[in-house]
């Protein structure tokens, strides 16, 4: 079965890239806006992987991981953050927070890719 | 232009109401000829005063307008014409409220003319009924539901139909 | 515009990549040691290989493996560069513009590979890669243990065991002396650490690209496995036992060096969204429409103080418009380089000597014109090389030196970007061309003729002065397409031309296309703009012309007969023709069709916006743009009005015979 995909960024172009990127790789990918929307469509239905940014306006990402880990549905499905080089602190922040691993921003599609390829083994 | 992606904004379902669990929706409501129609608020951009607008020659009736908002170059509709009303004169207290869509996936903003904003309320799902098949003035596919307020009834418009309508019209001419 | 089409995005990305490889590459034919450059070189063929697989360039993926595993060899000082080993991917880079293009010949690329095969082992020959003793044992053992939580936070230590197994055999056995007895244990957490022999041809990078994203918190360790060659046990030594960050890990030498050096690079400039430079021009719109009013206000009142601040706001807001419009632009240095190989190539297929000479590539262009400049320059250096510059016998022969020169020059002056070609070749031979445009029809015989009339019937179609087409030219595009594709972006083309001393052909070019000169007109109670670079000339219709043409729409312009739109009718405004009404004559190529509007208000610098999707089918309107009031105004398409007129006239010529 496909993987299904969701990302979370406020940017419609970086989740443009990724949708492309990843449905291009033969997942199917779901969008949403900000935090708040990304854990309300998380919580709706089971994700296999959730690329998110950080910096979101009304929940940013480091705060929608750590709700998302508070819930034992989560428990386990990949998080991947997008963050840029300079960013170690966020870096360490995030992965306290429960996230799985991480996208240097800019990134090539390729990347994300296979990025995706390693956490979902497939 | 991609119909399926009209209107799909937000966390909305196609044509549904983003209800929330207790079955509440927040909407904006407004005033068109005498008529009073809400909208969900979650799709609101903002409420402007009314600009100047622009004629756009051979555009659908509907979205015939054009204006400048903040240096973007926005398209306005009249749903007075979706719902068998006359166009009307502005007033001081005329309004456009300006809603997000998504357009070719990309997201779009369009305006609607108002002949006055109300206010932001709460409607319930017990409260709001799917349009009659028969008896109504305007046409059914039009309305999402007809909600009861203490002072009448309220429309909440299908605006995913309704452009979808205009898109087809237009390329039927 | 179809954004959405990742396959069109590879493209682009694919020649950008391809156009690096090949600068690299000629540069590595100067300095062949140049480990930057090999480097460069081999990035450029590994991301093109990789990205071109991910959007089903397949061909072109495995084509280009062949030619990125040769630069590894390289990279790795297994094959010192050669000048053959050059050339061979030069070729091949030919071949791959080809595979991303489809349609490329297989044959071509086996040629290329059984080349690409030879310059290897003739280069292997030079310096025998060492021998690699003991490969078969090479490999590593390593234990790794995960954090607690590490499940729980998405990471499967089966994934990563299966990445192991990926990269070579692996024995695998699970230490499982930290498990906790059963009371404490949470299902969730793990606990297990395993011991892996990997054996293998592999790197202690590719061991930690499995763990990258649990290395921070884990326990890794990690030594080879037996005896190793020299140069590996110095690499052994220095990433013994644990782990720490990635960053402490030492890197060869030269790699790092070039990477550090391309990082500098990549810091002096941002890649930025063409969207969010719109957006910012929005706002810089905004604010430039706050400001007039701003100056209105204090211009109406009495307050000095004001007055001061609404200048200097003007001031400023000016400035960040003009800024603003830079943004966009980019320098041509990256246009004119790409010219190197083709003159190179043109040298080799000619037998000239050619020198490609350069100047003010510092010179900025908007990015859209760059692109769009690019196959009418193809075409003029061409031209020069082929048919303007001589051989070197013949220069000698008239005295000049051996090695002709094709100048290159970019400059601005005055809103416009002026792009000149000079070559010192023969020059353009009028007889000939005079000849070739009687014997075509293009003028009458013993017609007299200005210099510059003369000359510019190079630009009618079809012409071609080369007593003998050779491969270089006649590809079927001819200087009349030339100078449509530079009238398109509404600059011009100019020819000079010394006989025996050389050509110059020179280009004008707006700097940006974001921003037009209109002229602006009123029908009805609506404000349009017609672009002014389509304006031809403005004429009274007085009510009695209008009268007497009533029921057709020709218009007898110094005996031509030009047809004409009523926007007003074609707008449907419902007003009364203004008594004074204008026809504006526009032309597009040799079309005509004259527009009558109610009143012409005057220029105005117009930046151009797109209109939604709910408008952008109508075809009589390109965008819009908004005054200088903040009301919006449309533009019009004169392109699609031509079109219309020529319609109207096809009619009524139709209905005056019938």
């Amino acid at each position: 079965m496909t993987a299904s995909i969701l990302t979370v960024d406020d940017s419609p172009s970086i989740r443009m890239a990724i949708r492309i990127a990843l449905t291009g790789a033969g997942y199917s990918v779901q969008e949403a806006g900000d935090g708040v929307e990304g854990l309300a469509k998380a919580e709706a239905s089971r994700f296999d992987m959730i690329v998110t940014d950080l910096n979101m306006p009304n929940m940013d990402g480091l705060t929608m991981i750590r709700e998302l880990r508070k819930q034992p549905a989560q428990a386990g499905i990949p998080i991947i953050f997008l963050t840029t080089e300079s960013d170690a602190d966020m870096k360490s922040q995030a992965k306290a927070a429960g996230a799985t691993g991480w996208l240097v921003k800019p990134f090539v599609p390729e990347q994300l890719v296979k990025v995706a390829q390693k956490v979902l083994g497939r | 232009m991609q119909l399926a992606d009209l209107a799909d904004v937000g966390a909305t379902e196609a044509h549904g109401i983003a209800w929330s669990e207790r079955g509440e929706v927040e909407v904006l409501t407004f005033e068109l000829s005498g008529e009073v129609l809400a909208i969900e608020a979650i799709r609101v951009f903002e409420i402007l005063d009314v600009l100047t607008d622009t004629v756009v020659p051979g555009a659908p009736p509907l979205v015939d307008r054009i204006v400048n908002f903040r240096g973007k170059i926005i398209p306005v509709a009249d749903l007075r014409l979706a719902f068998g009303m006359e166009r009307a004169e502005q007033t001081v207290d005329s309004r456009i409220v300006v809603i997000e869509l998504a357009l070719d996936g990309e997201v779009t903003l369009l305006g609607l003319w108002a002949d006055r904003v109300l206010e932001v309320a709460t409607f319930v799902r017990s409260q709001c009924e799917e349009p009659p098949m028969v008896g109504m003035r305007w046409r059914r596919e039009y309305v999402r539901y007809l909600a009861r307020r203490p002072n009448g009834v309220a429309i909440v418009p299908d605006l995913r139909t309704i452009l979808e309508t205009v898109f087809f019209e237009r390329a039927g001419s | 515009m179809n954004a959405e089409d990742p396959a069109a995005a590879f493209r682009i990305e694919a020649g950008e990549l391809l156009e690096q490889v090949e600068q690299g590459l000629l540069d590595l034919g100067h300095s062949l040691a140049d480990m930057d450059l090999i480097n460069a070189v081999f990035r450029g063929l590994h991301t093109l290989k990789g990205s071109g697989a991910m959007f089903g360039f397949d061909a072109l993926a495995a084509f280009t493996h062949h030619c990125e595993t040769a630069f590894d060899r390289v990279r790795k000082g297994q094959v010192p560069a050669t000048a053959e080993l050059v050339a061979v991917i030069l070729s091949a880079q030919d071949h791959m513009r080809a595979l991303v293009e489809g349609d490329a010949p297989d044959a071509d690329g086996e040629a290329i590979l059984a080349r690409l095969q030879h310059a290897l082992e003739s280069a292997s020959g030079a310096e025998p890669p060492v021998a690699e003793p003991g490969a078969d044992r090479q490999g590593w053992r390593l234990f790794f243990r995960l954090p607690a939580d590490a499940m729980a936070n998405g990471t499967n230590p089966l994934m990563l065991l299966d990445e192991l197994r990926d990269l070579g055999e692996a024995h695998i056995v699970a230490r499982t002396d930290e498990i906790p007895p059963l009371p404490d244990l949470v299902a969730t957490q793990c606990h297990i650490g395993w011991d892996v022999t990997l054996i293998g041809d592999i790197s202690r990078e590719d061991i930690e690209d499995v763990f990258i994203f649990v290395m921070d918190d884990m326990t890794l360790e990690l030594e080879p496995l037996g005896d190793e060659t020299s140069d590996d046990t110095a690499e052994a030594d220095s990433c013994a036992v644990a782990t720490s960050p990635v960053a402490d890990t030492p890197q060869a030498g030269a790699p790092s060096s070039a990477a550090a050096a391309s990082a500098a690079k990549a810091g002096e400039s941002v890649r930025v969204p063409a969207e969010r430079l719109d957006e910012l021009m929005d706002r810089v719109g905004e604010l430039v429409i706050a400001q007039s009013r701003l100056s209105q206000l204090a211009h109406d009142g009495d307050d000095l103080v004001l007055r001061s601040v609404s200048e200097e706001i003007e001031r400023l807001a000016n400035e960040l418009r003009d800024t603003m419009m830079v943004v966009r632009m980019v320098p041509v240095a990256s246009l004119f380089s790409r010219f190197r190989r083709l003159v190179h190539d043109l040298a080799n297929d000619t037998g000239k000597q050619i020198a490609l000479v350069t100047e003010g590539e510092s010179t900025e262009v908007d990015k859209t014109v760059i692109e769009r400049l690019f196959d009418p320059l193809v075409h003029i250096i061409r031209n020069s090389c082929d048919h303007g510059l001589e051989t070197a016998a013949e220069r000698a022969a008239a005295g000049k030196p051996e090695t002709g020169t094709v100048r290159l020059s970019a400059h601005q002056a005055s809103g416009e970007v002026l792009i000149t070609i000079r070559d010192d070749g023969r020059g353009i031979d009028r007889e000939r061309v005079r000849a070739k445009a009687d014997a075509n029809g293009l003028i009458q015989p013993g017609q007299v003729l200005s210099e510059s009339e003369l000359l510019s019937l190079i630009f009618h179609p079809g012409f071609s002065t080369a007593a003998q087409v050779t491969n270089l030219s006649g590809r079927g595009v001819g200087m009349d397409v030339v100078k449509r594709t530079i009238e398109s972006l509404r600059g011009s083309i100019d020819v000079a031309s010394t006989e025996g001393e050389g050509s110059t052909i020179t280009l004008r070019i707006p700097l940006t296309l974001a921003i037009i000169q209109g002229l602006l007109v009123r029908v009805g109670n609506g404000s349009y703009v017609i672009p002014l670079a389509a304006v031809e000339e403005c004429i009274e219709l007085s009510l009695e012309e209008d009268f007497r043409s009533r029921g057709r729409s020709l218009i007898n312009l110094r005996d031509r007969l030009v047809p004409f739109l009523r926007l007003r009718e074609l707008f449907a405004t419902g007003t009364k023709p203004d008594t004074h009404q204008k026809i504006v004559i526009v032309a597009i190529g040799n079309e005509r069709v004259g527009l009558v509007v109610d009143q012409i208000i005057g220029n105005h610098q117009t930046v151009i916006k797109s209109l939604s999707a709910f408008h952008s089918g109508i075809a009589t309107f390109s965008g819009a743009t908004i005054l200088g009031d903040g009301n919006v105004a449309l533009i019009l398409d004169v392109g699609q009005l031509v079109a219309m007129g020529q319609s109207v006239d096809t009619e009524e010529k139709i209905h005056a015979v019938g």
